[in-house]
C-alpha cells in the first residue's frame, strides 16, 4: 500500500479499513469510554447540585447583598473608625496564637514522649493516650472556642483555651512521630558511654528532635494567627470579635478595612517565621 | 584536671590546644550572645504581653477550669448500662438512659451530616475548577506575562488568607441563610489553597513536552493542557483529595454562621441548651470526620499507582 | 525556499549566532555540523521562532518569519515541523494522542481542549505510525517506548503536520547506532519520497556525509563551510572542530555500524608518525 503523505489523499473508504484494523485508536476504547462517563457523573452531579443547593439564589442578589457590595468599595468617615480598637484587637489575636501555641508546645513536649513507641513500652497506656490526642484534634479548633466561650464566657481566654487544647492533640501526635523516627545509632552512642535515662533523653534524642519540635510549632503559630481571626468571630475574643461587631453594626467598608489588615498580618508573620527557620533550623523552605 | 593559663608567647599567643579551644568557645560564645539575649527578650516579652492581654491569670485559670469541667458535666448524657439498648416503648417513647434516648434526633442529624458531606463534594469540586482555571497563570514558569502572573497570585492569596467563616458571614448575609453559603465559602477558599499548591507542583515540571507542543504550533492553553496538566495530574488529584478531607471538617463548622450542614445544628444545641443533646452532635461530627479521613486516605493510596484521566 | 540574511543571536556578552547567511532551496536535505556551542541549536530554534533572532530575516514562501507574532506564528510552526533530541513527546499520553497533537493548529480552543479530533485526522495519524512502523504502539503511553522508537514517533508527529519543511535538532545525539540508522533513513525517506525540505543539526561527520546533500558547517556562531558532503575534506573538518589535536579522523565521531569494518583509528594524543603528543 502506498503511503499516505497528506490528510486529503485518505477516502472514505480507506478510513473505515483503517477504523476497524486500529478500533481503539480513533477513542473507542475501554479506557475512553470511562473517563467519559467519570467526567459525564461529574458534570451530573454538579447539575444535581445546583438545583439541590439552589445556586439561582446567586443571580438573585438582595437588597443586603447590594448594600454590602457598594460599602465595600466605598468608605466614608475613615477619622470615626476607632482605630485603637482595631489595633488593639489584632494585638489580641497575636497574643492568644501565640499563648496557645506556646503552652500547648510544652505540654506537647512531655506528651509527646508519652506517646512515643520508643520511650513508652507499654501498649496500653500509650494507645489510651493516642486515642485522647485524637478526640483533642479530632474536634474542631473553633468547635471547642464555641465550647469554651459557653463555659468560661466571651473573651480571648476561650482562644487560648480552644487553640492550647487543640494543638496539644495535634502538636503531641507530630513530637511523638518526630521522636519515632530519630536515629536510634546517636541514642545508643550516648547510652554506651553510662549516662541514665534522662541524660540520654537529653543528649540523644533532644538534639535530634528539637529542631523539628521548633519547625511545627512555627508551622502552627502561623496557622494559628489565621484560624484565630475565626474563633474570634464566634466570640472567642481577638479581630475576629471587632469584625462581628462592625458586621452587625452594618460598617462594612471598616469589615474590609480590618480584614485588608489581617492579612498583612498574616503575611508578616510568614515572614518572621522564615526568618526564624533560617536562623535556628537553618532550613530553607518557602 | 586544673586548666591553667599558659603563659604568652612574646608574639601574644596562646600555646596549647586546650586553651586555643577555650578561646574559641569564648569568643563564638560571646558573638551568638547578643543576639540570644535580644531574642530570649522578645520572646519573654511577647509572653508577659500575651498573658497580660488575654488575661490568663491563674485565679481566672482556676476559675475557668472548674467552669469547664462544670459545663462538661452538663452536656454529658445520662446512660444507663442496663438500659443502653432499649428500643421505644408502646407509644414510641424514648426510654431515659437509653441511647435511643440520647440519640432522639438522630434521623435530623443524619440527614444534615449527608448534607455537609454534600456540601464538602461540591465545594471541592468547584474549588478545584477555580484552582485549575488559576494554576496556570500563577505558575512563574508558565506565565510570562508578570502582571497576570501576580495578580492570579494575589487573588488566590487573598481567598486563602480571609478567613472561611468570614466568606461564609457574607455570604448568609448575602443569599440567605443556608448551605448555598457555606458552599462558596468553602469552595472559595478550596480555589485559593489548592491554586497554590497546584502551581507549585507546576513550577517543577519537565520543559519538554510543552517545548513539543510549542514546536507543532500549539498556543499558550495547548501548551498547558498536552503539555502541563498529563505531567502534574496525578499530584492533583491527590491535592485534590485531601482538600475533600478538609472540607469536610470546614463545611461540618461552617454553619455556625447559618451557611448549613450539621453545624447549623451544633450552633443551636450549644447555644440554646446545654444538655447532651450537644455532645450527641459533637460525637457524631467527630466520628464522620474520622470516617471521612480514612476514607480518603484509601483512596489516595489507591489512586497513586493508578493512571489518570 | 529558505532565506536566512544575515541572522544573529546576541546573548549580553556572547554571540551565539553571528550573521549567518544562507540560502537552502527546497527538497534539499541539509547537515548542519560543528562542536557543541557552535550555534547549532539556537540557528535551528530560530528557524521556528522556539528562540527569537536579535537582527536579521528569515525569509520562507515569501514571508519573514523572524518578526510574525501571533496566529501567523502559530501558522508557521505547524508548516514547520521540528524533532529534538529528547523526543519531547508527552510521556503520560498515549501514542496515538502523542502523534495527533500534531494536528493542533487546525483545531478550535474547544476542540483541542477537548481531544475531539476527526477520524480522517485519526487515520492519518494511523498511517503515519505505520510508516515508522510503529503501529503496533499507538494505544502505549509515550514513555513506555525507548528512545528510537519514541523518536519516530516524534516523526510520525511532523508528518501529520504536512509540514514544508522538516527541522531536527540532534535527532540521534540519544539513540543507539542502530537507531540512529533507523530514524536517519525515515528522515531521508521523507526528504526523497515527500519532497520535503530536511535541516538536521547532527555531531557526527559521517551521518552528514552519509545522509545529507549539503553540509553546513559551523563554528563559534559563524558559518565556516558551506557545501555538496563530497567537498567535506578533513582539513575542513578540523576547521569546523577546531581540532588542535593532530590527528583527527572521522572515525573518531563515528557511531556508524559500517565503521567497525575499518581498522583501528590511531589513538588520540599520537600522530601516525608515531610521535607522541601532548595529552
Amino acid at each position: 500500500m502506498a503511503p499516505v503523505r497528506t490528510l486529503s489523499a485518505l477516502t472514505e473508504a480507506d478510513i473505515a479499513a483503517t477504523r476497524s484494523a486500529n478500533p481503539d485508536a480513533f477513542g473507542n476504547s475501554r479506557k475512553s469510554l470511562l473517563i467519559y462517563a467519570a467526567w459525564a457523573s461529574v458534570f451530573v452531579y454538579l447539575a444535581f447540585a445546583f438545583i439541590y443547593f439552589d445556586f439561582g439564589r446567586i443571580f438573585e442578589p438582595s437588597e443586603n447583598a447590594q448594600r454590602l457590595l457598594r460599602a465595600m468599595f466605598r468608605w466614608e468617615d475613615m477619622e470615626t473608625w476607632q482605630y485603637a480598637n482595631i489595633y488593639r484587637g489584632i494585638a489580641e489575636t497575636l497574643a492568644m496564637a501565640f499563648l496557645g501555641t506556646f503552652l500547648a508546645s510544652l505540654v506537647a513536649l512531655v506528651v509527646g514522649f508519652l506517646a512515643a513507641r520508643n520511650i513508652v513500652r507499654f501498649g496500653l497506656f500509650r494507645h489510651t493516650v493516642r486515642r485522647i490526642l485524637d478526640v483533642f484534634r479530632g474536634i474542631d479548633q473553633l468547635v471547642w472556642a464555641l465550647v469554651f466561650v459557653r463555659a468560661v464566657g466571651l473573651g480571648p481566654l476561650a482562644g487560648v483555651l480552644a487553640i492550647f487544647i487543640s494543638d496539644i492533640g495535634t502538636l503531641s501526635k507530630l513530637y511523638s512521630e518526630a521522636i519515632e523516627n530519630i536515629d536510634r545509632k546517636q541514642v545508643e552512642g550516648i547510652r554506651s558511654t553510662g549516662a541514665g535515662p534522662v541524660r540520654t533523653i537529653r543528649f540523644g534524642i533532644l538534639p535530634q528532635v528539637l529542631p523539628v519540635f521548633l519547625s511545627q510549632s512555627l508551622y502552627f503559630l502561623e496557622s494559628n494567627t489565621r484560624s484565630a481571626t475565626s474563633l474570634g468571630i464566634v466570640g472567642a475574643g481577638g479581630i475576629g470579635m471587632i469584625i462581628i461587631e462592625r458586621f452587625r453594626a452594618t460598617l462594612y467598608d471598616q469589615v474590609v478595612f480590618v480584614v485588608i489588615n489581617v492579612l498583612i498580618l498574616v503575611a508578616i508573620i510568614d515572614w518572621v517565621s522564615k526568618k526564624i527557620r533560617m536562623k535556628f533550623i537553618g532550613e530553607v523552605g518557602e | 584536671m586544673a586548666v591553667t593559663t599558659t603563659p604568652l608567647t612574646e608574639t601574644g599567643h596562646p600555646q596549647d590546644p586546650v586553651s586555643i579551644y577555650e578561646k574559641h568557645r569564648t569568643d563564638l560564645q560571646r558573638a551568638k550572645l547578643g543576639q540570644n539575649i535580644l531574642f530570649l527578650l522578645l520572646f519573654f516579652g511577647m509572653l508577659i504581653f500575651s498573658i497580660v492581654t488575654s488575661q490568663f491569670y491563674p485565679e481566672r485559670l482556676a476559675q475557668a477550669a472548674s467552669r469547664v469541667f462544670e459545663y462538661f458535666g452538663t452536656i454529658m448524657p445520662n446512660l444507663q448500662w442496663d438500659l443502653l439498648f432499649e428500643g421505644r416503648d408502646e407509644q414510641g417513647r424514648a426510654v431515659e438512659g437509653s441511647l435511643t434516648f440520647w440519640y432522639t434526633d438522630l434521623d435530623k442529624y443524619l440527614s444534615l451530616i449527608w448534607e455537609t458531606i454534600l456540601m464538602a463534594i461540591t465545594a471541592t469540586l468547584l474549588g478545584t475548577a477555580g484552582a485549575l482555571a488559576l494554576c496556570f497563570a500563577g505558575s512563574r514558569n508558565l506565565m510570562k506575562n508578570s502582571w497576570i502572573y501576580f495578580f492570579a497570585r494575589r487573588f488566590m492569596e487573598i481567598c486563602r488568607g480571609v478567613p472561611e467563616i468570614l466568606i461564609a458571614l457574607i455570604f448568609v448575609f448575602a443569599f440567605g441563610i443556608g448551605p448555598l453559603a457555606g458552599i462558596l465559602a468553602v469552595a472559595i477558599h478550596t480555589a485559593g489553597a489548592l491554586g497554590k499548591l497546584f502551581a507549585e507542583v507546576n513550577e517543577n515540571v519537565s520543559r519538554r513536552p510543552i517545548d513539543g507542543i510549542r514546536g507543532v504550533g500549539g498556543n499558550w492553553f495547548e501548551q498547558m493542557r498536552y503539555g502541563v496538566l498529563p505531567q502534574v495530574l496525578p499530584n492533583f488529584v491527590s491535592y485534590g483529595l485531601l482538600r475533600f478531607e478538609i472540607n469536610v471538617r470546614a463545611s461540618s463548622i461552617i454553619g455556625f454562621v447559618g451557611a448549613g450542614g450539621i453545624g447549623q445544628e451544633l450552633n443551636r444545641v450549644i447555644s440554646f441548651y446545654s444538655d447532651d443533646r450537644v455532645l450527641a452532635v459533637l460525637v457524631l461530627v467527630v466520628i464522620t470526620v474520622t470516617l471521612i479521613d480514612l476514607l480518603s486516605e484509601r483512596l489516595r493510596l489507591y489512586f497513586i499507582g493508578k493512571e489518570q484521566l | 525556499m529558505l532565506e536566512l540574511k544575515g541572522v544573529s543571536k546576541h546573548f549580553t556578552s556572547t554571540k551565539a549566532v553571528d550573521d549567518v547567511s544562507v540560502t537552502i532551496d527546497d527538497g534539499q536535505m541539509v547537515g548542519i555540523i560543528g562542536r557543541s556551542g557552535a550555534g547549532k541549536s539556537t540557528l535551528l530554534r530560530m528557524i521556528n521562532r522556539l528562540a527569537d533572532p536579535t537582527a536579521g530575516e528569515i525569509r520562507f514562501g515569501g514571508q519573514d518569519v523572524a518578526t510574525i507574532k501571533g496566529r501567523q506564528l502559530l501558522n508557521w510552526r505547524s508548516e514547520c515541523a521540528m524533532i529534538f533530541q529528547q523526543f519531547n513527546l508527552v510521556g503520560r499520553l498515549d501514542v496515538i494522542t502523542n502523534v495527533l497533537t500534531g494536528r493542533i493548529y487546525h483545531h478550535g480552543f474547544a476542540s483541542s481542549m477537548l481531544k475531539l479530533y476527526s477520524p480522517a485526522e485519526r487515520a492519518f495519524a494511523v498511517h503515519a505510525l505505520d510508516r515508522l512502523t510503529m503501529a503496533h504502539t499507538a494505544m502505549q503511553r509515550a514513555d513506555t517506548l525507548s528512545g528510537g522508537q519514541q523518536q519516530r514517533v516524534a516523526i510520525a508527529r511532523a508528518l501529520v503536520q504536512e509540514p514544508k519543511i522538516l527541522l531536527a535538532d540532534e535527532p540521534i545525539a540519544s539513540l543507539d547506532p542502530l537507531n540512529a540508522k533507523v530514524v536517519m533513513d525515515a528522515l531521508r525517506t521523507i526528504n526523497r519520497e515527500d519532497k520535503i525540505t530536511v535541516v538536521c543539526n547532527l555531531h557526527t561527520l559521517d551521518t552528514a556525509r552519509k545522509y545529507c546533500d549539503r553540509v553546513i558547517g559551523m563554528a563559534a556562531g559563524k558559518v565556516v563551510f558551506d557545501g555538496p558532503a563530497s567537498d567535506l575534506t578533513l582539513e575542513a573538518a578540523r576547521a569546523i572542530y577546531g581540532a588542535d589535536l593532530g590527528d583527527f579522523t572521522e572515525e573518531m565521531t563515528s557511531t556508524d555500524l559500517d565503521a567497525l569494518g575499518r581498522p583501528p583509528a590511531a589513538a588520540i594524543g599520537t600522530a601516525v608518525d608515531g610521535q607522541q603528543l601532548a595529552s
